[in-house]
């Protein structure tokens, strides 16, 4: 009961906090989405995975996007980075509309999709390659922003040699050797373990700071969103919509010791209601036939 | 309940042999059926229906004639040896009672012949010379004096006595061969003898590999091929069908495999066509590309090529989809896709398609080189097989399978060579990747800046 009254409201913001979100709103739209419906039609039915979705994001904001499964957030992402069509609706970049896949617009995936057959160089290099960059220059380039990654000794090592939490270091600078005006993120560490989460996420902060990048960051770990954005989109499911955007009262620089934080679990908590709304658990517990009482197993 | 010891870690469900008891289980899946081709051949109880006649008689007034090398059954052998000797019977009688048989010179020169296999045998003749008298006459005197001993086969006593007696009728009128000079009367006969035999269609071992050699070495008349001749005809069309079939097969598969478009133009007719067996194509092609190599070559090719693009097509379509979504993202174009993304993509998948349908082009080997004018090593399997000489056909079909399967397992480690990134090399291809990264790297990073020098 304690730790409930210790937790303030979410929308409480600290001057600091609050004047940064001021200064934020005061930049240029860096994506803008209008309008966007995706249904996806078979022969039987119509489901409808995205309906009526608008938001915007700011120049060098990060804007987290949660949601429950099945709620299109890949979908989403999908449609952005121009890997699907939508239904209906408009994607603005800079205020210039776009359509289809661009090299404006980088995406990491949750799988690495690293190419195999490329060392963790020639990865890197390859988006600088296809827009036509001498070869030297993409692998001068691609130094720098395996540097960045903190991978400069695996520069030529295949991509089955590395670990994971390496590989989507890899995907990161791969991504950004491109140079995109917006970096879409589908749940980039989904499939990594526990612990090589937390040091990726730092890393993603620390790279966000150093580079000239607007992130839209997919995800459906609360403390994940909560300690990487400004911003988080949070989607219904079925059909996909808008529930709410919350700005996240924790102050920046991030980091670990913060997830404690009041202003932390005020934000997390509240997301989470408007997730799993309260008291679902308990209606959908099941109840055995054969249940066992025990008052010290509860 | 607990295995006994000595068997146990053989037998897990599911689990990997330690590498050395892996090896040596690949030793003993060869030599297992090579035992028990020795044991068939060698082990005269096992089996051994036949009789292989090493020595052989005329039988009177029987016109079917045995020669030495041929098989006759377990069951006739004794009625043949009985016969003989029954003739042997008369011809003593005869000559006791003083009414021998007169006027059988031209019979007795066949029957001093009757040691020619035995000579050829032992080098004293060579296979060519079996019917040189003179040499053959010295021979009984040499037998019959002892001055020669017959190992193999060795001479039974009864055949001894038998080379004395006549010994003694021949030396009493000339000492060197001379036909006016032979008895007129009746020479007794050689009674015939034998070895337990396997039926002719299962050489022994030795056998198979002595006329191995001999064929490989053997010089041949002109305007004929030699083994290694034929060998490399052989080989020569299977790669070339095999050639032009992955030039066409391959793009047309990548292509089906990336374009919906060119799958459903070209795969319904490839999936239909290649229900339709290669060999019923034969004459068409002879009729049409003439005698030759070409028929060949198209036969291969039209046995191969099918399947090929299906296979590529099917291969191409494994490509993981998220990777040229990923190139799409990075910004490139689907002629990018296309050379940048799917072909080095598929290349080890590619490369391990195309090694078994080069096992899938051997097959079609012997049918090939049957239409038109009969070639390579399958004419001479068609020619010895008809003299029912399976100790020289034998050789070519272990040849035949060596090649493939040596081949095979070549192309097999150079995977490992060619594609590194899989992870999937050994430690030998490893340490030659390693080996040769060094000096390409430094070539291609000197080429790379050259190019960048440029505007």
């Amino acid at each position: 009961m304690s730790t409930e009254i210790a937790i303030p409201d979410y929308r409480e913001q600290s001057h600091e906090v609050a004047s940064r979100f001021a200064r934020l709103r005061q930049r240029t739209f860096a994506l803008e989405v209008r309008g966007l419906t995706k249904l996806f039609e078979s022969s039987r039915n119509v489901v409808t995975a995205l309906d009526d979705v608008s938001f915007s994001v700011h120049k060098r904001e990060l804007l987290s996007v949660i949601g429950p499964s099945g709620c299109g957030k890949s979908t989403l992402v999908r449609i952005l980075a121009g890997l699907e069509t939508p239904t209906a609706g408009e994607l603005r970049v800079y205020g210039e509309p776009v359509s289809g896949p661009g090299s404006d617009r980088g995406m990491v995936f949750q799988g690495y999709t690293l190419f195999p057959w490329r060392t963790v160089k020639e990865n890197v290099m390859f988006g600088p390659q296809m827009s036509g960059t001498p070869a030297f220059t993409a692998e001068s380039e691609a130094r720098e922003w395996i540097e960045l990654v903190g991978l400069s000794k695996f520069e030529n090592a295949y991509p089955h040699q590395l670990s994971g939490g390496m590989k989507q270091r890899v995907a990161i600078a791969r991504a950004l050797a491109n140079q995109p005006r917006v970096l879409f993120m589908d749940e980039p560490f989904g499939a990594l373990d526990a612990q090589t989460r937390c040091q990726m996420q730092s890393y993603l902060l620390e790279i966000w700071k150093n580079v000239d990048i607007t992130i839209v960051f997919i995800t459906h770990d609360l403390d994940e969103a909560v300690f990487l954005s400004d911003r988080i989109l949070v989607l219904d499911a079925n059909p996909g919509r808008v529930r709410e955007i919350v700005e996240v009262p924790v102050p920046r620089p991030r980091s670990s010791d913060q997830l404690f934080d009041p202003t932390f679990l005020s934000v997390r908590k509240h997301i989470d209601n408007l997730i799993h709304p309260p008291g679902q658990e308990q209606k959908d517990a099941p109840v055995l036939r054969m249940a066992v009482a025990d008052p010290d197993v509860v | 309940m607990t295995r006994p010891g000595i068997l146990k870690g053989w037998f897990l469900i599911r689990r990997d042999l330690p590498q050395s008891r892996r090896l040596a289980l690949t030793g003993v899946s060869f030599l297992l059926p090579l035992a028990i081709w020795c044991f068939v051949s060698y082990i005269p109880w096992i089996w051994h229906p036949d009789v292989k006649i090493e020595l052989s008689a005329e039988r009177e007034g029987v016109t079917t004639v045995f020669t030495a090398g041929d098989h006759v059954s377990r069951k006739f052998f004794p009625e043949f040896v009985e016969a003989v000797r029954t003739e042997n019977a008369a011809v003593l009688s005869a000559r006791a009672a003083g009414t021998s048989e007169r006027g059988a010179k031209r019979k007795n020169q066949k029957l001093l012949r009757q040691l020619a296999p035995l000579a050829t045998q032992h080098g004293w003749l060579p296979y060519t010379e079996a019917q040189n008298d003179a040499v053959l006459y010295t021979l009984w005197r040499d037998i019959a004096t002892g001055a020669k001993a017959t190992s193999k086969p060795a001479l039974t006593a009864e055949n001894l006595s038998v080379v004395r007696k006549n010994w003694a009728l021949l030396s009493a009128t000339s000492p060197t061969f001379s036909y006016k000079a032979l008895p007129d009367e009746s020479l007794l006969k050689l009674v015939p003898q034998g070895k337990p035999a396997n039926p002719i269609y299962l050489p022994a071992p030795d056998e198979v590999i002595s006329a191995g050699l001999r064929d490989f070495s053997a010089k041949v008349p002109d305007g004929e091929l030699t083994m290694s001749q034929r060998y490399k005809k052989s080989l020569g069309v299977i790669f070339m069908g095999f050639f032009w079939a992955s030039l066409v097969g391959i793009p047309i598969g990548i292509l089906c495999g990336v374009f919906d478009f060119f799958s459903k133009l070209f795969e319904p007719f490839v999936d239909f066509f290649r229900y339709m067996p290669a060999p019923t194509f034969s004459t068409l092609l002879v009729a049409v590309l003439l005698a030759g190599d070409a028929p060949k070559i198209a036969l291969v090719f039209i046995g191969t090529v099918f399947q090929l693009i299906l296979v590529v097509s099917k291969t191409t379509r494994l490509l993981e989809p998220s990777l040229l979504e990923a190139a799409q993202t990075l910004g490139a174009k689907p002629r990018q896709m296309i050379t940048h993304v799917v072909i080095p993509g598929i290349m080890p998948n590619l490369y391990n398609d195309l090694r078994i349908l080069l096992g899938w082009a051997w097959t079609w080997l012997v049918i090939a080189e049957l239409i038109g004018v009969k070639s390579g090593l399958t004419e001479f399997i068609e020619t010895q097989g008809r003299f029912r000489n399976f100790d020289r056909v034998f050789p070519i079909i272990i040849l035949i399978g060596v090649t493939g399967f040596v081949m095979d397992q070549f192309l097999s480690f150079l995977h490992g060579i060619f594609f590194p990134w899989t992870g999937t090399s050994g430690p030998v291809a490893r340490a030659i990747v390693k080996a040769v990264k060094q000096p390409i790297l430094a070539i291609a990073g000197s080429a790379s800046s050259k190019r960048a020098i440029q505007p």
